[in-house]
């Protein structure tokens, strides 16, 4: 392009200033909804596909990084041996394709699937999932807590891995399916840690490109993924666009081709807008009211359930979701493993919010403090619904807003009333959540609400070392009903994922745990 | 001493002061970058740890101390979230603030020179009511409306300019970079249109002009060596001034335009309580406002000759 061109465009744009108070909105027309796909005709190769994102990647260090925007880029280089499958409720074969169990439960061989190779050209041997599992398993400060169980690992053959645990446990599958737990070179390939995970090395079906730090990181094509004829795409781009409207303008000026987490208000518009495709994808996640049990009168079950009755979830879902969400029944979402439909989780019931009250030990109600991180637009939105709904049972809600970081300390410290907090799967297996939302000893406080039922607990560790899938079932519907009667929070809703892709991106599927393939993605001319 | 150095020798005090109130500002709030890495995960373990790992377990005194003694190594310390160095962050997002900087001041000339001459030239006319009002709008609408307005028209309608973004090589960045420091400039003109178009009528009125019109010299020359001149000196302040201010408030166009800049970088680092990222930015910021102002006073001492650098 030339300057004479950028003149041109220059004065072109000075010179239209006047016209632009008369552009209103056009060219939309059709659009569509579902995941990306449709009758486009086989793959092609090619292309470089851009994702606008809300944030940047925090870092690139698997096993102690736990914000989502970096483990969805590292996922596309590091795999694990087995990934959750598309429902999100299960695992299958991923660099592993089988394996075999000890009779005493406590030893699980993997048979690594042949033929792989990190994208340095290396193959990939037993020595380097041993060293894998094991630095993920040190990580004291980062994923290190899910590989409890494990007491060993052991390279027999370079085709298989033993992993030897302390006692039977259920979850185990799932939780080496954790990203935390993929495959890198052994020694990180002769670097420091801290220099490997700068262009970390890997068997996905990606390579690293480069990361300009709060503006994008770029993947390319790794032409020795073990999945032959993938990945279609040349490179994908996460540039970091935070504004949630500047993302949606940069997918319809075509500068990128995916739009990460488009607004709620705008879903309904971008499933008319013509080229665009509206994606809400299944997802695991859950918004909850969180009561502080360490402060008056939070202890009393009958404040909590009245509180929890008290709140129109139908409401909640229109005003903040646009409808595009479900009232939440249990402490599980829909997508987990073990969910039980029949979940008597407290729904909107004003009569028996008063009855409840009246049973309480502030019967004609009390002043209390909702804390919100400010600038999050929905969570003010539920507070204001939720502060006004509880006015009816006598109880004066104050809402405090307070920067990002110290809200989140005053939650995980306990300084709050009420609060409004949610939660994605990790894994598929609800025993991350459970242990992390009902046990007073896990590091979270039973999810920072002191919440602290011993049958509860109980059972809750007994499902990790229960193999028997009907028994798991079993223990999880008490949990989970339990919970629900105890009302240690109040379940708000279960929500989508929201991606508004172009119409010419296929393949682009969520997972309910929020990780997605890029191998499988294509872009048609 | 020259008056340049003076002034670059004024800089250390106020970084010094800068670095003071910084410091200790962001570190005594609440908030810990501990718990930004942990998320729900933050233990009081892990969280030990991490602060151990960045010397934050220290007395702040002795942090201050160490931040001091780093700074005078050229060091600006690492970035408690990123893990590299805060210089290279600050470095590798400074160019496109700069350009916005620049581009939004050379555009905001190439508006207001014509329409305050045109405005000057014909006092009291429709033309000085039209230049006079119109750019108002300008500085009466919010610039987030107005790069909206912008990326509407044409990054979408017309796909003459890219959506936001930063670009890459130099007619890459004239290119992204046009809808922003427009939307800035916009915002910038209308104060130095007036300025300038005060300083042009009285400038117009003065005997020197009359006697270099009664002596025959040429309208254009007369406007251009005498009366712009001379005019132009006060609206170099405003418009020095108003870049001070652009320095510290670029962060809103840098977030509607997706540009990686050193604002957005700023208020980021804040939410994170990243505190080594905080600091460097807040210094460069300084000593940024510092420079523009020197730079404006040497650009009038050099435009008039009554001006000088030893007074």
């Amino acid at each position: 392009m030339t300057y004479r061109t950028h003149a041109l465009k220059a004065l072109t744009a000075v010179g239209a200033l006047v016209l632009m108070a008369g552009c209103g909105s056009g060219g939309s027309s059709t659009g569509g909804t579902g995941g990306t796909g449709g009758s486009a005709g086989a793959p092609v190769h090619g292309g470089n596909l851009v994702i606008a994102r809300t944030a940047d990647s925090q870092s690139m260090n698997a096993t102690t990084v736990f914000d989502n925007e970096s483990i969805w880029i590292f996922e596309q280089i590091m795999q694990p041996l087995y990934t959750v499958t598309p429902n999100g409720k299960g695992v299958m074969p991923w660099l592993a394709t089988s394996y075999t169990v000890s009779p005493d439960k406590k030893t699980y061989t993997f048979t690594l699937r042949k033929g792989v190779k990190f994208s340095n050209g290396k193959p990939m041997t037993s020595a380097d999932v041993k060293f894998s599992i094991d630095q993920n398993t040190k990580a004291s400060k980062g994923w290190g807590f899910i590989n409890t169980a494990i007491k060993s690992v052991s390279a027999p053959t370079p085709d298989t891995v033993a992993v030897h645990l302390k006692y039977p446990w259920a979850p185990l599958l799932a939780d080496l399916s954790l990203f935390a737990n993929g495959i890198v070179p052994a020694n990180y390939g002769g670097e420091t840690e801290n220099q490997f995970y700068t262009h970390p090395v890997g068997t996905g079906p990606f390579k690293w490109g480069y990361w300009h730090k709060g503006s994008a990181l770029k993947l390319v094509r790794n032409p020795l993924y073990w999945q032959h004829g993938k990945p279609y795409l040349n490179s994908v781009t996460w540039t970091d666009v935070p504004n949630d409207n500047t993302r949606e303008l940069q997918l319809k000026g075509g500068q990128a081709q995916i739009d990460e987490f488009p607004a709620w208000s705008t879903v309904a518009s971008l499933k008319s807008t013509q080229g665009v495709t509206m994606n809400l994808f299944n997802s695991t996640q859950t918004n909850y009211l969180a009561f502080n049990e360490l402060r008056k009168p939070f202890q009393d079950v009958h404040v909590r359930r009245a509180i929890s009755l008290a709140i129109n979830r139908k409401a909640l879902v229109k005003a903040v979701l646009f409808g595009n969400g479900k009232p939440a029944n249990s402490l599980f979402p829909p997508q987990v493993p073990f969910y039980q439909q029949s979940t008597p989780g407290l729904q909107y019931n004003l009569a028996a919010a008063k009855q409840e009250m009246a049973k309480s030990s502030v019967p004609h109600g009390f002043s209390t403090v909702m804390l919100i991180p400010a600038g999050n637009s929905d969570y003010l939105t539920i507070a204001t619904i939720v502060q006004s709904e509880l006015k009816p049972l006598g109880i004066n809600v104050k809402i405090q807003q307070l920067d990002v970081n110290v809200a989140n300390t005053d939650e995980q410290s306990l300084k709050y009333d009420m609060t409004l907090t949610l939660w994605t799967m990790d894994i598929a297996d609800p025993d991350e959540l459970a242990t992390f939302a009902v046990d007073p000893k896990s590091g979270a406080k039973s999810f920072f609400t002191a919440y602290n039922n011993p049958q509860v607990v109980k059972d809750t560790h007994a499902a990790q070392r229960t193999l028997s899938t009907t028994q798991r079932q079993s223990l999880y519907n008490f949990v989970q009903s339990q919970s629900a009667r105890d009302a240690f929070m109040a379940y708000l809703y279960y929500s989508p994922y929201p991606y508004a892709t172009s119409a010419n991106v296929h393949g682009f599927f969520v997972t309910p745990l929020g990780n997605y393939h890029m191998e499988n993605v294509w872009l048609s001319k | 001493m020259s008056f340049v150095g003076r002034r670059l020798l004024q800089l250390v005090p106020v970084a010094v002061g800068v670095t003071i109130v910084v410091f200790f500002m962001i570190h005594l709030i609440p908030g810990d970058p501990a718990r930004t890495i942990l998320q729900q995960h933050a233990t009081p373990r892990a969280i030990a740890e991490l602060h151990r790992e960045w010397g934050l377990d220290r007395p702040l005194i002795s942090q201050y101390w160490l931040f001091l003694n780093r700074l005078a190594h050229g060091n600006l310390g690492q970035s408690l979230i990123y893990g590299v160095s805060a210089a290279s962050l600050i470095w590798q997002r400074l160019p496109a603030t700069l350009w916005l900087i620049i581009y939004a001041s050379v555009l905001a000339v190439l508006i207001s020179v014509p329409l305050a001459m045109i405005a000057a030239t014909r006092k009291d006319g429709i033309r000085d009511h039209v230049v006079r009002a119109v750019p108002l709008l300008g500085l009466g609408m919010p610039p987030f409306w107005v790069g909206f307005l912008l990326i509407y028209g044409f990054g979408i309608t017309f796909r003459v300019f890219p959506v936001g973004g930063y670009g890459t090589g130099l007619t890459g960045h004239l290119d992204a970079m046009f809808l922003p420091a427009l939307t800035v400039a916009i915002a910038l003109a209308p104060v130095v249109i007036r300025s300038l178009r005060a300083s042009m009528l009285s400038v117009l009125g003065a005997d020197y002009i009359t006697t270099a019109r009664s002596k025959g010299v040429p309208a254009r020359r007369l406007f251009f060596r005498h009366v712009l001149r001379n005019a132009v000196i006060p609206a170099i302040t405003v418009l020095g001034i108003n870049i001070g201010f652009l320095i510290g408030g670029t962060v809103i166009i840098e977030n509607v335009f997706a540009i990686p800049g050193i604002g957005q970088l700023m208020i980021n680092s804040i939410f994170q309580r990243d505190f080594p990222v905080v600091q460097g930015v807040t210094l460069v910021f300084a000593v940024l406002v510092v420079l523009v102002n020197l730079l404006a006073d040497m650009t009038y001492a050099s435009l008039d000759p009554r001006v000088s650098f030893d007074r």
